[in-house]
């Protein structure tokens, strides 16, 4: 052989991503081609549905019914804490509990700490929600310990025994992505209407963070402080519970206010199920009642709560300064004395009407304020709505109405369309970016059809085609193979309208939320701003995103998207901004030295080096999206999110589990593909 | 029986390889290459396994300051993890005190922890929410000994390695020096026999390092402990070795005292190491030194345990002193040879 034969010959094959996009362009253009002739390759016919949420209805009722008499009986143990927890907060004065929380404040972070407990809880107070605020709290100082003891020990054991972590992390894995009320239906046949199932609901719930961050926390203690621990002649025993477990103190934190916090969420959301007087009830029959002023205080009442719990509980996680145990002492005495003095005047905490006054503004403003920003709201509102939501959702060819863009779409137009989609892809292709150019024209084609009309072999070949690209033929097959279990079991469309909404929300999301964060990582001001305003967002449970938005936009599709969008742009903003702000100093020096300029740092150093982090921004941001669809069928979202609602209503098993699948399904499928996609950047960068 | 001359430590065709089934595909190995060591590597290597440890062959006796030192990725961190038995060992003997450790049951190498070994680590490993105190205690009070006797004893080790008063300190208040003392007192708290450094002295300062070093000589001078130590840095291990074992890609290239390493390297790669020592103040007279050969009249004084600097330096007092001239060939002044010799060696630390 010569060496000149060696020589790299010019490449005609199309890499991976090309090959790819165009498998998907023929198998769409051959669906529309189709389309007439058989209709059954755009929508999968009934006739070749299995029964399989019947299936799964009665192998969960049959399954259900069997531990049944278990469960009631554990249900019936957990009422006697639940009792004395819902007795003690109950009837223990207000004064001394508001002193407790001080005193506690003071002592796990000095003056702030203690300032955000008094005014936090003087503010419950005064808006005359404090029975029903007790009440959550019961349930929370009840499930919190079951979930940390659970998670607890899950995650020790998964430390211990290997084989069970692998197990454990998947579990987790998949419990992460399966929707909040999913759990709760099956719960709901399993212990009867009542408290029992939110305090349940919300320690399964609240387990997995604890499991997860014990994990962590053990794995991360430094391999020589294990060793050292060995080396002293420790038992396993003595080297878990003397050197391991303390050494992973901080980590272990971080999951005792996650735990916290999902298990104040939870319990908010189960609310849903009603039975109990507690505030996420006061929300919801409030919010029904379209009495917004209320319901916005109620809210405030939780959101008062979050943040007085998550800061509270966060300053465990930190390292934590030594605070004067005798003003802990002496408030709780100013608490008690105080108590004593003015027993005969206390007011009962129900009959505060402090706030009321503002609930009434707060109602009355509102309406003021929507009467006369009515035509503008609408039209943003209905625009929206008519340009982007609609199209994206049944496709140009069907939004496009004299009514709604003032002239009806034609056959014609689609092929226009079309043409130009290809000439613009063909163009690309010219220059050189022909896998560009083939998914622009694969997306012209989604906005021509909508994505809740997709043919579904064009929806299975896309998967297929993105799995591959982005983890192999083993994820393609799980794409199609777990797609294809939605398919056959009649949830097809209604997981499209999933997909359509959270599709267009995360979309919205990414632009926006990765501006936000691009704007915060060049500019600081931007960022002091920004970053109180997520704190906050994350702080919030979701439960209460829906409250401003009904306020404003009332029922429909248009409100879910603003609340989903509110919940979920949290992690983009955050990811984006620390990937771009964490460039290696070296790197921006190097990059600076050869001249280049603020601009071009960041599109050829800053940006290609935070890509994987922007991308698992992007992951979260999709699993929050998900989980916040779910909640938003509550003011009116159709799709799998409204079904796992209805199934609720109706203590329908096999509905809400299989809905919750399919939603759980999506969400995997989409985590997994955006980890793949971070873990190849991740790789190609040397990281 | 243990008699004085077994070895406190004995290595024999040691073996650790990573990777699944990775004890099999030893055993199959070395059968296949007939017990050919460097083969069964290769072999191993072919398949994906890594031999981080090949047939290790060696004795620490008592009382012996043994160095192992190579460079990252040499398999030294893994060898005396298998000896301390962090690591399983996939194949081979290991004896400490003449008894066989691999395999040994949990009970037996507790209990072998608690009395016989004591571990130092490159980056302490301290427990970061014990006090020094507490940190220096603990492998007493894992055995139940009571608070008072713990304290007590660790009291004495802290005076040892001169930490007074740093005893309620907690380790993220200490410097790397300090903290390194600390590790130190608390491998010594159980008064071990057997004692692994693990790259002790890498993590610190040059400063640091060599006050660290003369001090870690001055305890063994007075507990005569049998010792492993690993390091990386050719003048650490010639400084305080009685014997240096050189590891390269997981074996043992050579073993010897540090005048043999530098004096007489077994291949490039030990000479490579020992290129840029200083030989003279490592190598003594006698290893140079002819016997029954014709001498010459002169006589500076030479003994067999002189470094060969300052037998150097002796030799050049016989010299006259001689002139030293600038670039265009004028004499501008005198060198006594005695100075040049002189000015080339190291002070003694």
């Amino acid at each position: 052989m010569t060496a000149v034969t060696d020589l790299p010959v010019p490449q005609a094959r199309l890499t991976a991503g090309a090959q790819a996009a165009l498998i998907t362009v023929i198998v769409g253009a051959v669906c529309l081609a189709l389309e007439g002739v058989a209709p059954w390759l755009v929508k999968w016919p009934t006739a070749w549905e299995l029964p399989a949420t019947q299936w799964v209805g009665a192998f969960l009722d049959w399954f259900l019914n069997g531990i049944k008499p278990a469960m009631r009986l554990f249900s019936d143990l957990m009422t006697y804490p639940m009792d004395a927890a819902n007795y003690a907060l109950g009837n223990t004065p207000w004064p001394i509990l508001i002193g407790i929380v001080t005193a506690l404040g003071w002592y796990l972070g000095g003056l702030p700490m203690a300032a955000l407990g008094f005014i936090g809880l003087s503010f419950v107070l005064a808006s005359g929600y404090w029975a029903e605020s007790m009440n959550t709290l019961a349930l929370v100082a009840v499930s919190v310990p079951v979930a940390l003891i659970m998670g607890g020990a899950i995650g020790i054991l998964a430390n211990e025994v290997p084989r069970v972590k692998v197990f454990v992390q998947a579990v987790l894995d998949i419990m992460q992505t399966v929707p909040t009320f999913a759990y709760l239906t099956p719960l709901l046949l399993l212990f009867g209407f009542g408290p029992v199932v939110g305090l349940i609901a919300s320690a399964i719930y609240a387990a997995p963070p604890m499991a997860r961050n014990v994990m962590l926390g053990l794995e991360r203690v430094e391999s020589e402080i294990k060793e050292a621990a060995i080396m002293s002649g420790g038992t396993r025993f003595q080297q878990l519970f003397q050197v391991e477990i303390p050494a992973a103190t901080t980590q272990i934190m971080v999951g005792v206010n996650q735990c916290l916090m999902a298990a104040l969420s939870m319990v908010i959301i189960a609310a849903v199920i009603g039975g109990f007087n507690d505030i996420g009830w006061e929300v919801l029959l409030t919010m029904r009642k379209a009495q917004f002023g209320e319901s916005l205080m109620a809210g405030l009442v939780i959101v008062v709560f979050a943040v007085v719990i998550d800061r509270m509980s966060g300053t465990l996680a930190t390292e934590r300064k030594r605070y004067d145990k005798r003003v802990v002492w002496a408030v709780l005495g100013f608490a008690v004395l105080f108590t004593a003095a003015f027993w005969a005047w206390l007011p009962n905490p129900s009959d505060l009407t402090v706030l009321d006054p503002m609930a009434g503004a707060i109602d009355s403003s509102l309406t003021a304020f929507t009467q006369a920003n009515g035509p503008w709201l609408d039209a943003l509102k209905n625009n929206s709505l008519f340009y982007v939501l609609l199209p994206l959702r049944i496709g140009l060819d069907q939004a496009v109405l004299p009514f709604t863009w003032g002239f009806q779409w034609t056959p014609s137009m689609s092929w226009g369309l079309f043409a130009a989609g290809t000439v613009v892809a063909l163009l690309m292709a010219w220059r050189g970016h022909l896998t560009g150019g083939l998914v622009a024209l694969i997306l012209i084609g989604m906005l021509e059809t909508g994505i809740a009309n997709l043919p579904w072999p064009f929806v299975l070949t896309g998967a297929a085609a993105l799995g591959w690209v982005a983890g192999g033929w083993r994820l393609a097959a799980l794409s199609v193979g777990l797609l294809c279990t939605i398919l056959v079991s009649g949830l097809w469309e209604r997981a499209l309208l999933s997909l359509y909404l959270s599709g267009a929300a995360v979309f919205s999301c990414a632009v926006l939320g990765g501006l936000i964060g691009l704007a915060s990582a060049v500019w600081k001001p931007v960022w002091t701003i920004v970053r109180p305003i997520c704190d906050m967002l994350q702080t919030i449970p979701l439960f209460v995103f829906l409250i401003p938005v009904l306020m404003v936009f009332q029922i429909g599709e248009f409100s879910a998207f603003l609340a989903i969008c509110a919940y979920a742009i949290v992690p983009m903003i955050r990811y984006t901004r620390h990937g771009l702000v964490n460039t290696p100093e070296e790197m921006m020096e190097a990059a600076i030295s050869s001249g280049a300029t603020e601009w071009q740092i960041m599109r050829d150093v800053r940006a290609p080096y935070a890509a994987p982090t922007i991308l698992l921004g992007l992951n979260q941001t999709i699993l929050y999206a998900f989980a916040m669809l779910v909640i938003a069928a509550l003011i009116g979202t159709t799709g799998l999110g409204q079904s796992i609602y209805l199934a609720l209503g109706q203590a329908d098993v096999g509905l809400g589990i299989s809905a919750g699948a399919a939603m759980a399904i999506l969400a995997l499928i989409a985590d997994r593909m955006v980890q793949g996609f971070a873990e190849e950047r991740r790789k190609a960068l040397g990281l | 029986m243990i008699d004085v001359n077994t070895p406190a430590i004995a290595c024999q065709n040691l073996w650790q390889v990573f990777g699944p089934g990775a004890d099999k595909a030893l055993t199959d190995a070395l059968s296949r290459s007939g017990n050919d060591a460097d083969k069964a590597a290769t072999d191993l290597r072919e398949q994906g396994f890594i031999p981080a440890v090949q047939d290790a062959n060696f004795e620490v006796k008592e009382g012996e300051l043994f160095v192992i030192m190579g460079l990252s990725g040499s398999g030294k961190s893994t060898l005396i993890r298998c000896i301390s038995q962090l690591l399983p060992g996939t194949g081979g003997e290991i004896r400490v005190d003449g008894e066989n450790v691999i395999g040994a049951s949990k009970k037996v190498l507790t209990d072998l922890r608690r009395k016989k070994l004591g571990m130092v680590f490159q980056h302490f490993g301290l427990f970061p929410h014990m006090t020094v105190a507490e940190n220096v205690a603990y492998p007493l009070r894992v055995q139940g000994v009571s608070k008072k006797e713990r304290m007590a004893r660790a009291q004495e080790v802290i005076t040892l390695v001169g930490l007074e008063g740093r005893e309620d300190s907690f380790p993220r208040q200490l410097s790397g020096g300090q903290r390194q003392r600390v590790g130190i007192a608390r491998s010594l708290a159980v008064n071990p026999d057997i004692w692994f450094l693990d790259e002790p002295f890498s993590a610190l300062d040059p400063l640091i390092r060599r006050q660290l070093q003369d001090e870690f000589l001055r305890i063994q001078a007075t507990l005569k402990k049998s010792i492993v130590f690993i390091t990386h840095d050719i003048q650490e291990a010639l400084k305080l070795a009685d014997r240096i074992a050189i590891m390269r890609d997981g074996k043992i290239v050579q073993i010897g005292t540090p005048t043999d390493i530098v004096l007489r390297p077994v291949d490039d790669y030990v000479r490579e190491f020992s290129k840029d020592v200083a030989k003279g103040q490592h190598a003594k007279v006698a290893s140079v030194m002819r016997e029954d050969e014709e001498r010459g009249p002169d006589d500076p004084g030479l003994t067999t345990s002189m470094t060969l600097d300052a037998a150097l330096a002796h030799c050049m007092k016989l010299y006259e002193p001689v002139p030293v001239r600038d670039v265009d060939g004028n004499i501008v002044g005198t060198v006594h040879p005695s100075d040049l010799a002189a000015a080339l060696q190291v002070d003694e630390a």
